[in-house]
């Protein structure tokens, strides 16, 4: 696989630039070997972000991508969509936290910038190792089982099969209702439970 | 109820038990042992003749927790649904002692079927929903100074729910089980085995405070000239309308006292309760004719068995753990299983409600499409590094591994060997399997040994 | 957390967190503004099941000063 590795840094507004210098992470990702292209932007994750990394991925013949913004967890499937429709797989694609682990817990700009750097190299040496990967796709009986008929069970499976769909509703006594019938009125309203 | 039992795509299978749980999200089989329960509800009117007639009459009702009585052959209770009745097969005449069997001389349909038997049917499903509910704390191994059970005028609240049911054994009058009498005055016993690290349990049961302002109100309101203690150590009220309803419990003269209850002992017909008001300070004591303990919810007693079979984890203290506290609160670790209600921890009807729509529609969403996508960060073999030594198999938490025998082509013809294989679809990504891995011919898509180091090294340059 | 630092000398904390729960944690962390030492730096692991003492190893043997795994 050639190494031509996109890197993007983002500012999120002030998140992250007010602590950590961006560009300066962007300046030194162009030197890690395997980088071809590396940028800023203000928000990577607003539309226009995201054209710039359709278009950075032509326009540069990219084949793996790093985004350098907030917590994976946060915004990895929106980015790896972004990369798709650049025309990569989406598997070759890395994200580095920069806000919530690096911006937001940390004061010291030089520091904070330093740890910014250290993880986009961290991250472009662990993208040049990503292989492309395929979503497979499993079939789905459409009949659902609800264990146990008291109030949960009896909702939920009345909830599914009146959206069209089969339910078995298993339940150890003779009689569904489960606590619930035991019960006299119920709190708050005092209707009756049955 | 009725409307379960009457919708068109709803199968209702009672007097039943899941035992086992094989596939995978979208492709479950489940086997479920139906019991034998001695009348052929197909062929059953639920007409009652049979219960009528039935001689075994003096059982203890488990229905109203054994403050009444009913026959071998009963209905859980009259308004079960489906309204149709099963034998007790250890407390009939004819099934333990071969006398009898009158209620099938009575029954005009002949749906009484002495030689029924356990049955079992496996049903493929493609989600399930888990709603197994909890049990009460059993307080009488935990609480001596409360009497260990041995005071028969100590009930719990769900005895006390029986006791001002209308269709209770009493029929909604309130008497004490040891004479029938109509206590004057009833006290209330709030967190018994909830929050009791050293007795019961560490957790709130979030639903004591609201019915015990209940039942506080109902002794009020049902007895003249009544008093109705409640001994407490914080009342909690958070949900819609529900401080109100507490205000209510307070304005029909409800006597709230903080503090815990550390004695109960008889004195004449009557019960004294040593106790402190702690925001007097005051030592005290108080003589009533009930007491009545708001037990902690505890998971059901089969549910740990059954979240082992399905393959989903518990949390400390027994109830089925969410994959998210917040994000992911009907979801399991299982994928395609969900749960409702109090078996993923105690909760009141309106919380338990909410759940149970919401994971029904997570089963709906699931339904919603014909076909799955699956995350492809799953674990792949290597078979040419494979030894087929099996170690990966019990390691793996959702038992995606098993071996499988391949033939391949040898020195001296063909070869037959074991390797392991992953099946990608119950495989979830957790990667244990692969430093496990003698021969290193497990690897985990994604997270790779060669991305790990890779990332390892760029950080120590 | 602060740690005296008279020499310049700056510890390198490779950790290894779990996606589920330390990173999360991490995560969590940051939403507070709670402020730890600039010298750790966090690897992502789907689980700590993944870990294997080889990478550990592997982080000592390139000049790592201590290693937290958290899962």
């Amino acid at each position: 696989m050639k190494k031509r590795v996109g890197v993007f840094v983002c500012d999120c507004g002030t998140n992250i630039a007010s602590v950590v210098d961006t560009e300066k992470v962007a300046e030194t990702a162009k030197k890690i070997p395997g980088v071809a292209f590396a940028t800023t932007y203000k928000y990577m994750c607003s539309d226009p972000g995201q054209e710039l990394l359709r278009t950075a991925i032509q326009e540069h013949k990219l084949e793996q991508v790093v985004v350098a913004s907030c917590s994976p967890r946060m915004h990895e499937k929106t980015f790896r969509k972004a990369v798709e429709a650049g025309g990569i797989n989406g598997y070759l694609f890395e994200m580095v936290n920069i806000r919530e682990q690096d911006s937001w817990v940390h004061h010291d700009r030089g520091q904070a910038t330093q740890k910014a750097i250290d993880l986009v190299r961290m991250a472009v040496s662990k993208v040049l190792h990503n292989k492309p990967l395929q979503i497979s796709s499993i079939p789905v009986r459409k009949k659902a089982m609800v264990i146990g008929g008291g109030i949960a069970g009896m909702q939920a499976a009345l909830d599914i099969a009146e959206a069209g769909h089969q339910v078995v509703l298993v339940e150890k006594e003779a009689s569904i209702g489960g606590k619930m019938t035991q019960l006299d009125k119920t709190f708050p309203t005092m209707d009756c439970a049955a | 109820m009725v409307a379960v039992a009457q919708h068109p795509n709803i199968e209702l299978i009672t007097y039943a038990e899941v035992t086992e749980v094989s596939g995978y999200i979208g492709n479950f089989d489940v086997t479920i042992k139906k019991k034998a329960k001695y009348v052929d509800w197909d062929l059953c009117t639920g007409c009652g003749t049979c219960i009528e007639k039935c001689p075994t009459k003096k059982l203890k009702d488990e229905f109203d927790l054994g403050l009444g009585l009913r026959p071998a052959i009963h209905k859980v209770y009259p308004q079960a649904v489906p309204g149709k009745p099963y034998i007790d097969a250890l407390n009939c005449l004819k099934l333990s002692k071969d006398k009898c069997g009158i209620c099938e001389k009575v029954c005009p349909t002949d749906a009484i079927k002495f030689d029924d038997q356990d049955e079992y049917v496996t049903e493929e499903v493609g989600a399930i929903v888990m709603a197994t509910g909890y049990d009460l704390f059993k307080w009488e191994e935990a609480y001596g100074e409360y009497g260990y059970g041995k005071y028969p005028d100590v009930i719990t609240s769900l005895h006390f729910e029986r006791l001002v049911s209308a269709g209770g054994p009493t029929g909604g009058k309130i008497k004490r089980p040891s004479d029938g009498k109509e206590p004057k005055n009833v006290a209330f016993i709030k967190c018994v085995g909830s929050r009791d690290d050293t007795k019961g349990k560490s957790y709130c049961s979030r639903a004591c405070c609201m019915y015990t302002a209940k039942h506080a109100y109902q002794v009020k309101d049902k007895i003249e000239d009544s008093e109705a203690y409640v001994f407490y150590m914080d009342v909690r009220t958070a949900g819609k309308n529900y401080e109100e309803f507490y205000q209510r419990s307070l304005n029909a003269g409800a006597k709230y006292i903080r503090g815990r209850v550390s004695k109960i002992y008889p004195r004449g017909d009557k019960l004294v309760l040593k106790t402190e008001d702690t925001l007097l300070s005051m030592p005290l004591e108080v003589e009533v004719d009930m007491v009545v303990l708001a037990t902690a919810m505890v998971p059901g007693e089969d549910s740990i068995d059954l979240a082992k079979t399905i393959g989903f984890s518990v949390d400390k203290d027994g109830f089925y753990q969410e994959a998210h506290p917040k994000l992911q609160p009907v979801e399991t670790f299982a994928a395609g299983v969900f749960l409702a209600g109090c078996c993923q921890g105690p909760k009141d009807i309106p919380d338990t409600v909410a759940q149970a729509s919401a994971a029904a529609v997570k089963v709906c969403g699931m339904f919603s499409k014909t076909e799955l996508a699956t995350e492809p960060m799953v674990s792949e073999v290597d078979i040419s590094k494979c030894s087929g030594c099996g170690f990966c198999v019990p390691i793996c938490p959702y038992n995606a591994i098993s071996l499988k025998e391949i033939q391949e082509r040898g020195h001296h013809g063909p070869l037959t060997r074991t390797v392991a294989e992953v099946n990608s679809s119950l495989c979830q990504g957790c990667g244990a399997c692969v430093p496990a891995c003698r021969t290193m011919a497990l690897n985990l898509k994604g997270f790779t040994d060669e991305q790990l180091v890779s990332e390892v090294d760029a950080l120590c340059l | 957390m602060s740690v005296e630092n008279k020499s310049g000398w700056q510890p390198k904390i490779i950790v290894f967190a779990c996606n589920w729960c330390s990173y999360a944690a991490a995560d969590l962390a940051g939403l507070n503004h709670l402020e730890y030492p600039a010298e750790v730096r966090i690897i992502r692991t789907p689980c700590s099941g993944r870990m294997d003492p080889m990478l550990v190893l592997r982080a000592f043997n390139r000049g790592a000063d201590g290693v937290l795994l958290s899962g």
